[in-house]
């Protein structure tokens, strides 16, 4: 008796096919035979994406239009030496954000991630954009550095880069600052 | 005891196996050195597992013209965002509209073919995929490649076709990591064909990895539960024990694994041994199939040994803790008909990313979430968990937007009235600055300028003072004028004349210096005309504009506002639906375990009579026979 239940056992433990939940995991069922409440969940899943495109769009159009609209994003360069703590940005001697990065962000700006710190309006003219870093460059030193630059804002929407970047030679981070049109 | 042992096998360990894909739910995406700032915040979110954040993005940066310089890199990601939230159709046709464009250059296509494959492949269409799998071979990152292989190797013993499966896992050559994978499939496969040997060689291999890996530490432990069991039906315990020995005592598969050694011990008559194993099983979770067995194997074993009495203690001590367990399985079922196993749910990993599963075990204590990860380990309730959850965060979603829209639409009527009630002012304003009389006046100055200089006419750059003086020169010298030939003003006459040299000396010696100044003056004048013109036609763009502008927005606001509304109602509906059809998933299975546990207690029970009518009857005390299914 026991020997036909481990052999049964053992021929159920060869021939269960179980996958890892992963994006590759056969179907438990194909897809035709999907229930109903299924495709409504896919298909829901699809509109509210699409809904959420269309709304963050209004967002952006009624909030921040593009005659003033100005986006202040941080990059870094992967082989930076800098771990990145924090920006501060102030906008004509205004702060208008402080961010603190969580492990997570630090990890996806080093991956090629950027990062929209400030999204805000802007009259036409010149204006002072300064960005002070926190962080921590080699041998877990601490950093604060300071980066300023004057932005002409015209008709346009405006796109300031604040770019950390490693300089091997030094060993230092870099802060360099670009605009985009 | 067979169906219990069915139960359990069903529950313990797959033949094949893949890996888990690794953090990046996409993995491979080629990298890109990012050339829109727009492309890198996408990027920012998927590199968080923020699919859903970073999918928005995408479509929307997309519509706005923003990821011109990434146009195939973003629908190739566009594709991987819409697999990795199983959105599996629409995926499909982003990655065949790829390949379906000539244009698309071929580490696209070649990307775009493998998640096709992968597509196919979770559809069950094992052909197709294969055909798509095979024509992504190419410029595919090493991971990918390996996987490829691994999945075409999988369609192909899904498909039964062995001889084939083990031709493409043979000579494998990629990573360790995939490799061990390769090895485990192939040897299952060789099994199963008849090739027992070549097939627990290859499991055997997986079975001793040296790894820190905690995938490849599981996938271990699988391997030597299918070897510790393919042992046990050959009759060969020994052999059974040593694999069996080799899964961790803390890993999942290790209530099955003690369970089997406990059996390979008992098949060779070794009860005592056999005892610690299922001993350690009994200090477990009574949910789990190996546990709930070990507490009838423990006293069989004592009865094996001739100890009854301490057979007697265990089957009562059984009987007591399956009616413990079918009592507490009872409030459980109470808790999920009210609908709070899915509250429970929902507590864990609030944020929407990854991690929440594991954070299921950590509930505290309480009937609703007692069977909760247990019921994750049935697919059809994890699968239905994810869409329950995915629900939850779209009704929040929704809900969020629907704040917003109000204030939208608040926004919107405000700059209305606002734009109404300054436009008086505004045009009052407007209408006092008259650009083009100004531009006039500075297109006079300039060809003034311009004059002043081509006929070197010191004069015309003069200091009021100087040109007073000049005023008073002329004065002198029309006065001078009406007396020629008189000595008297001699006199007069030299010392003007010496007055206007000098003064034309100074004039001349500042002429430099003066025309740079007023080319620079009429420079800035420039500008700021320019600046002043610019402003005036903006300000009448916008004044002309601001309404049709507004409107257009508010009725953009009034589009939208219905179809969150109508929206909502259907999510929650849906996630209404999803939340029966996951409590009776639970009940299902809790009412599966608890007929089990009554099964279980009554072969207890009948153990315990048959040992009591034994010893009442005066006869020696029997071993209580292996209770029957």
């Amino acid at each position: 008796m026991r020997s036909a239940i481990i052999s049964f056992l053992a021929g159920i433990v060869m021939s269960m096919p179980v996958l890892a939940g992963d994006t590759t995991e056969p179907a438990a069922e194909p897809a035709v035979g999907r229930s109903a409440l299924d495709s409504e969940v896919q298909s829901l899943r699809r509109e509210v994406v699409d809904l959420n495109r269309d709304l963050f769009m209004l967002e952006e159009d009624l909030l921040f239009p593009a005659s003033t609209q100005v986006a202040v994003f941080v990059s870094m360069d992967s082989s930076t030496f800098f771990a990145l703590d924090s920006v501060q940005l102030k906008v004509d001697d205004k702060e208008v954000a402080n961010y603190l990065y969580t492990a997570r962000e630090q990890d996806a700006l080093k991956r090629g991630g950027v990062h929209r710190l400030w999204l805000g309006n802007l009259k036409a003219g010149e204006h002072e954009v300064v960005a002070f870093f926190t962080g921590q460059g080699t041998h877990e030193r601490d950093y604060k550095r300071g980066t300023t630059l004057k932005v002409e804002k015209s008709v346009g929407a405006k796109y300031v880069e604040l770019k950390i970047s490693g300089k091997v030679s030094k060993l230092q981070p870099e802060f360099v600052v670009r605009v985009w049109e | 005891m067979l169906r219990k042992l069915l139960i359990l096998a069903t529950l313990a360990c797959p033949a094949f196996a893949a890996p888990v894909v690794e953090l990046d739910a996409i993995p491979g995406l080629p990298a890109v050195k990012v050339q829109d700032l727009h492309y890198g915040d996408v990027l920012f979110y998927f590199y968080q597992h923020d699919h859903f954040d970073a999918l928005v993005r995408l479509a929307a940066y997309h519509d706005q013209g923003r990821l011109t310089s990434h146009a195939r890199d973003a629908e190739l990601l566009r594709g991987g965002l819409y697999l990795s939230l199983g959105q599996h159709r629409e995926a499909r046709e982003i990655f065949e509209r790829l390949l379906s464009d000539a244009s698309t250059p071929q580490p696209v296509r070649d990307q775009a073919w493998y998640y096709l494959g992968k597509i196919l492949y979770a559809a069950g269409l094992y052909e197709e995929s294969d055909r798509a799998l095979r024509h992504s071979a190419g410029s595919l990152a090493v991971d990918q490649e390996a996987e490829r292989r691994l999945l075409i190797a999988q369609g192909l013993l899904y498909r039964k076709q062995y001889e084939q499966a083990i031709a493409e896992l043979s000579n494998w050559d990629g990573p360790r990591y995939w490799l061990a994978y390769g090895q485990f499939n192939l040897g299952v496969a060789l099994v199963r064909v008849g090739q027992k040997e070549r097939g627990l060689a290859l499991l055997d291999s997986v079975g001793q990895l040296v790894t820190k890996w905690p995938e490849l530490m599981a996938l271990r432990d699988k391997a030597n539960l299918a070897i510790g069991y393919a042992h046990l039906q050959a009759g060969e315990p020994a052999a059974a024990r040593l694999a069996l020995d080799r899964v961790r005592l803390a890993g999942p598969q290790s209530s099955k694994a003690l369970l089997g050694a406990g059996w390979a011990d008992a098949t060779a008559k070794q009860y005592e041994t056999a005892l610690l194993p299922w001993q350690e099983l009994q200090g477990r979770n009574l949910l789990d199939a190996a546990v709930q067995e070990s507490y009838l194997a423990v006293p069989y074993a004592y009865a094996e040994l001739g100890a009854m009495a301490q057979a007697v203690e265990y089957y009562e001590k059984a009987i007591a803790a399956y009616d413990a367990e079918r009592s507490r399985i009872g409030e459980s079922i109470g808790a999920i008909q009210s609908g709070h196993l899915l509250d429970a749910a929902l507590k864990a990993g609030s944020d929407g990313r990854e991690g929440w599963f594991g954070q299921l075990a950590d509930l505290p204590e309480s009937p609703e979430s007692r069977y909760l990860y247990h019921l994750l380990a049935g697919n059809e309730f994890q699968e239905g968990l994810k869409n329950y959850r995915a629900l939850d965060a779209m009704a929040k979603n929704l809900s969020a937007w629907s704040d917003s829209l109000g204030a939208f639409t608040d926004m919107v009527e405000t700059r209305k009235q606002a734009f109404a009630e300054r436009l008086p002012a505004a045009d009052a304003r407007l209408a006092t600055v008259d650009v083009a009389t100004i531009n006039g006046r500075r297109d006079a100055l300039q060809a003034e300028f311009e004059a002043a200089v081509a006929a070197r006419d010191i004069e015309a750059l003069a200091t009021g003072d100087e040109r007073a003086q000049l005023d008073t020169l002329d004065a002198v010298d029309a006065e001078l004028a009406l007396h020629p030939g008189d000595s008297t003003y001699d006199d007069a006459r030299e010392k003007a004349r010496l007055a206007r040299g000098v003064l034309l000396w100074k004039l001349d010696d500042a002429w430099k210096v003066r025309t740079w100044q007023a080319s620079r003056a009429l420079r800035e004048l420039n500008a700021s005309v320019y600046d002043a013109r610019t402003r005036e036609t903006a300000s009448s763009r916008a004044r002309e504009g601001a309404p049709e502008r507004t409107a257009a927005l508010g009725a953009r606001v009034q589009t939208l506002s219905p179809r969150v509304a109508a929206l909502a109602v259907r999510v929650v509906d849906a996630k209404a639906g999803q939340g029966r059809r996951l409590a009776d998933i639970a009940i299902r299975e809790l009412e599966d375990q608890r007929k089990r546990l009554d099964e279980y207690s009554v072969q207890a029970r009948y153990a315990l009579a048959t040992i009591y009518d034994r010893a009442t009857a005066g006869a020696a005390p029997a071993k209580p026979t292996e209770p029957a299914p």
